[in-house]
C-alpha cells in the first residue's frame, strides 16, 4: 500500500478519533450547549402547543398576509437541508472526494433541517392532528386531494425527500454502527448500536450490494433534490400573486437552497470541529471547498435578483412593478436592502483564499447568509403578499412574539438534534474513509 | 505477522457454551491484496466469504461472484412506482373525485408530473436502500456465527478476514496455509439472538402504546383539542332562554311578517278549509314526494296500503283510520289537507314537517291509494288484455 499521506486518516487511528466521541464521557461544554439548546426547544414547543391549544389567531397571519412566518420558516428550513443532500449525493457522483470526510454531517443536517421544516406546514394548517386529510386514501367523507395543487406536490416532494434522505443517512451509517457495536462494552450502548447496526458483518456480499446501492441512492437524491425545491416554488409560482407569478423561481428556489445550507454546514462544522478536536480529519481544505461554493451561489443569487428586476421591468405589468418596488422602498425596504447585502456583498469578501481560511471572515460571512436567505424568503412571502391586485387588500403584517418563539425553538430544536448526533453516532463516515486508500 | 491490535472489549473466552455446534474457522490478512490472493487460493474448496472494514474492489470476481443485480431490482420498482404515482393521480382527478381546474379537461396529465416524478424515486430509493440491506445483504443477521468471533472486532476496525464453512479443524489449516493469522474456529449458537427479542417486544410495546391511546381518546372525547366551536355558549334543543324576558329560546316572527316561502294557506277554521283545492297536478313526480312522505310519516300507523293496520297502531291498541272508507274516499281535498296539518284524535298534527305544498302532494298520494282499491274499468291503459 502506498505510504499514508495523512495518518490522522489511517483506519485505526480513523476509529479511534472519531467513534471515540459517542464512546467516552461527555465533554463539560455538551451538557451546557444542550442545556441551552433544549430550553429554547422546548419554549417553541411551549408556543407550538399554545398555538394549537388557541389556534392560529396567536400568530401575526393576517389577511392578505395569510402565509408568514410558518412558510418562511418551512421553505427556510427545507432550503438547509438541500446543502446535505448536494454534499452526500451529487458531490459522490462527481467524484469530490473532498466531500467524503463531511457527507454524515451534511447528511444529518438535512435530517434535522427537514424535520424542524415539516413542523411548520404542520401548524400551518391549524388543526395538525386532521393533517392526515392531505393524504389520498378513500375515507368516508368521499374527498380527494386536488392532484393539480403545487400543495398536494408539496407534501409528496417533502414526504419523498425526508424519507429517501433519512434512508440515504441510515444506510451509510450501517457499517460505522457495526464498527461501534463491536467496540463497545456490553451495556444498553452496546445493544443499541447491535439493534441498529442490524447485524452487520462486513462481508463481501454486503459490500458488493451497499457500493451498489450508495452510488445508486445518490444518483435518485440528486434528482430528487433538484425537484425538492423546484416543488417548494411552485408553491409560489403557479399562483397569480404579483412577485410570484415567474418561470425563475424553480433554478432560483435551487440556488438559494443549495446557498444557505452550505453556509450554515461551514458555520455548525467549524464549531464541531473544534470543540471535538477533529481539525486533522475535516481540515481547512473542506471549509475553503465549502466556502467557494457559498461564493459561487451568492453570484448566481445575485444573477436571479438582477433577473427578477429585468423580469419587472420588461413584463411591463404596474402590479410587478409595485411588488419589486416594495422590496426595496418603503415600510419593509429595509428587509429587501438587508437581503441584496448579506446575500450578495458581504459573500464577495470569500474572493480572498486568506479570508475564507480564517474564522474572523468565514464565520461572520456564514452567518450573513443565514440571516440574508431568512429574510429573502420573508421578503418573498410577507413583502408580496401585503399588497395585492386590490387596493382594499393592503394590510401590513407584524409578527406576536409566539412568531418569534415558534422561530428560535425551530433552531434550538436543529441544535439539540445536532448536539444529540454529535455525542451518540460516528460523525464522520469512517467507511468511506477508510475504502478511500489514504492508510497504511 | 503483527498481533491483532489492542480490542476495547474482552473478548469471549474459547466458544464453550452448551447449546453450539461447529460452523467453520476464521482467519484474519493484513492489506485487501493479500486478502484476494488469498480468497483466490481458497475458491472451492467450501463455501467461502471474505470480510473487510469498506468496500474492496476485485473481491466478488476473486470469490467469482457476479454483481449484485440491485440496478434490475430499482429500475422495476422505478417503472412500478411511475405507474401507481400515475393511476393514483390520474385515476383521482379524472374519474374518483373530477375537478376542473384552469378549465382543462379532466384527464389532462401534465400537472401530476410532479407527483409522479416523486412517487417514482420515492419506490426507487426505498428499493435501493431496503432491497439492499434487507434482501441483498440478508440483515438483519443478529445471530451470524461470525458476529460472535474475536476477528469481527477487528473486521469493522481495520482487518480483512476469510471464514470457510465446514468442519474447524481442516478449514483452520486451510485458512493458515493461505497465510491467515488469528485463525479461530467458529461456532453456530443453537439460541435465538437478543436483538430479535428486543425488536419484537419494542413492537409489541409500541403496538399496546397505541390500543391505549386508542381507547383513551375513544373513552374521554374530551381530550381532543380544539372543540370549542362544538362547545360554545348556546341554547340547547327544547331549553328555556335567559336572554329574553319570555324565556322563548326560538323566537317568533316580528307580527305582521311573513317569512319567505311561508305564506300562510288563508284558512284559519276547518270549515273554510273544506273549500280548498288542491293546487298541484299529480304528475308522476308529484306523486313520488307525496308517497316519500306518506312513507315517512303515515304508513307506521295507517299502514303502507292506507288500510289503518301499521305497526305501531297495533302496537299501542290506538285505531287509526282506514283511508278506503266510503267516508274518507267522499270527503273534499280540502278535508284531508286540513287534518294532515292539524291532527285528530291521537294523530299529531303535521303542520311543522311537512312545509309548503308537500301536504298536497300527500293529499294526491292518499287519493291514488284510495283509488287503487276502487279502480274502474276506465282506469286500465289502452290496449291491456
Amino acid at each position: 500500500m502506498s505510504p499514508s499521506r495523512n495518518p490522522a486518516l489511517a483506519m485505526a487511528a480513523l476509529d479511534d478519533q472519531v467513534l471515540a466521541i459517542p464512546e467516552g464521557a461527555a465533554p463539560p461544554w455538551w451538557g451546557r450547549a444542550i442545556a441551552c439548546t433544549a430550553s429554547v426547544t422546548a419554549l417553541g414547543f411551549a408556543l407550538m402547543a399554545w398555538t394549537v391549544y388557541r389556534g392560529i389567531g396567536v400568530w401575526g397571519n393576517t389577511s392578505p398576509v395569510f402565509w408568514a412566518f410558518d412558510i418562511i420558516n418551512f421553505v427556510f428550513w427545507v432550503g438547509i437541508g438541500h446543502a446535505g443532500t448536494l454534499i452526500s449525493a451529487i458531490l459522490l457522483l462527481f467524484r469530490q472526494g473532498w466531500r467524503d470526510a463531511i457527507a454524515r454531517f451534511a447528511e444529518a443536517m438535512t435530517i434535522f433541517a427537514v424535520i424542524c421544516a415539516g413542523i411548520f406546514p404542520l401548524l400551518h394548517v391549524g388543526r395538525p392532528w386532521l393533517a392526515f386529510w392531505l393524504f389520498p386514501y378513500p375515507n368516508q367523507r368521499d374527498l380527494w386531494p386536488n392532484f393539480r395543487s403545487p400543495l398536494v406536490w408539496d407534501v409528496f416532494a417533502v414526504g419523498t425527500y425526508f424519507t429517501v434522505s433519512l434512508l440515504f443517512w441510515y444506510v451509510g451509517l450501517v457499517p460505522d454502527l457495526a464498527s461501534l457495536r463491536e467496540r463497545a462494552r456490553p451495556g444498553w450502548r452496546r445493544g443499541l448500536y447491535t439493534l441498529l447496526s442490524l447485524g452487520w458483518r462486513g462481508s463481501a456480499t454486503q459490500w458488493a450490494a451497499f457500493g451498489k446501492a450508495y452510488v445508486l441512492l445518490a444518483g435518485l437524491a440528486t434528482a430528487l433534490v433538484i425537484s425538492v425545491h423546484s416543488v417548494v416554488s411552485f408553491d409560489f409560482a403557479v399562483s397569480i400573486v404579483p412577485g410570484w407569478h415567474m418561470t425563475l423561481f424553480p433554478p432560483y428556489f435551487v440556488v438559494g437552497a443549495i446557498f444557505a445550507g452550505f453556509a450554515m454546514v461551514i458555520l455548525v462544522l467549524s464549531v464541531a470541529r473544534e470543540a471535538l478536536g477533529l481539525q486533522a480529519i475535516l481540515t481547512w481544505d473542506h471549509l475553503d471547498a465549502m466556502a467557494k461554493v457559498v461564493l459561487g451561489m451568492s453570484c448566481l443569487m445575485g444573477y436571479a435578483y438582477l433577473m427578477e428586476g429585468f423580469t419587472a421591468w420588461y413584463a411591463q405589468d404596474a402590479h410587478l412593478a409595485r411588488a419589486f418596488g416594495n422590496a426595496v422602498t418603503g415600510q419593509y425596504g429595509w428587509t429587501g436592502i438587508l437581503t441584496l447585502a448579506c446575500n450578495v456583498a458581504v459573500p464577495q469578501l470569500l474572493w480572498r483564499r486568506a479570508w475564507r481560511r480564517s474564522y474572523r471572515v468565514l464565520l461572520p460571512v456564514a452567518l450573513a447568509v443565514t440571516v440574508g436567505m431568512w429574510f429573502e424568503r420573508f421578503v418573498i412571502i410577507v413583502v408580496n403578499l401585503h399588497q395585492d391586485y386590490l387596493p382594499s387588500s393592503s394590510r401590513p403584517y407584524v409578527p406576536t412574539w409566539v412568531d418569534l418563539g415558534i422561530l428560535a425553538g425551530s433552531f434550538g430544536l436543529f441544535f439539540t438534534l445536532v448536539l444529540l448526533f454529535v455525542r451518540f453516532l460516528p460523525i464522520v463516515a469512517t467507511s468511506e474513509l477508510k475504502a478511500r486508500g489514504d492508510h497504511a | 505477522m503483527r498481533e491483532a491490535p489492542p480490542l476495547l472489549r474482552t473478548p469471549p473466552g474459547p466458544p464453550q457454551p452448551p447449546l453450539t455446534h461447529p460452523w467453520g474457522a476464521c482467519g484474519l490478512f493484513e492489506d485487501p491484496g493479500a486478502l484476494v490472493e488469498a480468497a483466490r487460493r481458497l475458491r472451492g474448496r467450501g463455501p467461502l466469504e471474505a470480510y473487510a472494514p469498506h468496500e474492496v474492489h476485485g473481491l466478488q470476481e476473486a470469490l467469482g461472484r457476479k454483481a449484485p443485480p440491485l440496478a434490475a431490482m430499482v429500475l422495476g420498482m422505478a417503472i412500478l412506482g411511475a405507474a401507481a404515482g400515475f393511476m393514483l393521480a390520474w385515476w383521482t382527478t379524472a374519474i374518483g373525485y373530477p375537478l376542473k381546474v384552469g378549465g382543462k379537461p379532466e384527464g389532462s396529465w401534465v400537472p401530476l408530473l410532479p407527483v409522479v416524478f416523486e412517487v417514482t424515486v420515492l419506490f426507487a430509493a426505498g428499493t435501493a436502500a431496503l432491497g439492499m440491506l434487507f434482501v441483498l445483504c440478508g440483515l438483519p443477521a443478529f445471530g451470524h456465527p461470525m458476529l460472535a468471533t474475536r476477528a469481527m472486532t477487528a473486521i469493522t476496525r481495520d482487518r480483512y478476514a476469510l471464514s470457510l464453512e465446514g468442519d474447524p479443524g481442516a478449514c483452520a489449516q486451510a485458512l493458515r496455509e493461505a497465510g491467515a493469522t488469528g485463525v479461530e474456529a467458529v461456532h453456530l449458537a443453537c439460541h435465538a439472538p437478543k436483538p430479535m427479542i428486543t425488536l419484537a417486544a419494542a413492537g409489541a410495546g409500541a403496538a399496546l402504546a397505541g390500543l391505549l391511546a386508542f381507547t383513551l381518546v375513544k373513552a374521554y372525547p374530551e381530550l381532543r383539542p380544539m372543540v370549542r366551536m362544538e362547545r360554545q355558549p348556546r341554547v340547547g334543543p327544547q331549553a328555556p332562554s335567559r336572554f329574553f324576558a319570555d324565556g322563548r329560546a326560538m323566537r317568533l316572527p316580528v307580527a305582521g311578517t311573513v317569512a319567505r316561502g311561508h305564506m300562510p294557506s288563508g284558512a284559519t277554521t276547518e270549515a273554510e278549509a273544506q273549500h280548498h283545492l288542491n293546487p298541484l297536478v299529480p304528475t308522476p313526480a308529484v306523486l313520488a314526494e307525496g308517497r316519500a312522505a306518506f312513507t315517512e310519516r303515515c304508513a307506521v300507523c295507517h299502514g303502507a296500503l292506507g288500510d289503518g293496520r301499521g305497526s305501531l297502531g297495533r302496537a299501542y291498541g290506538a285505531a287509526p283510520a282506514d283511508l278506503h272508507t266510503d267516508r274518507l274516499r267522499s270527503v273534499p281535498d280540502g278535508h284531508l289537507w286540513w287534518v294532515i296539518r292539524k291532527g285528530r284524535n291521537a294523530m299529531p298534527g303535521h303542520e311543522a314537517d311537512l312545509e309548503g305544498t308537500r301536504v298536497w302532494a300527500l293529499v294526491h298520494y292518499v287519493r291514488a291509494l284510495q283509488r287503487s282499491r276502487h279502480a274502474l274499468d276506465s282506469d286500465l291503459p289502452e290496449g291491456n288484455p
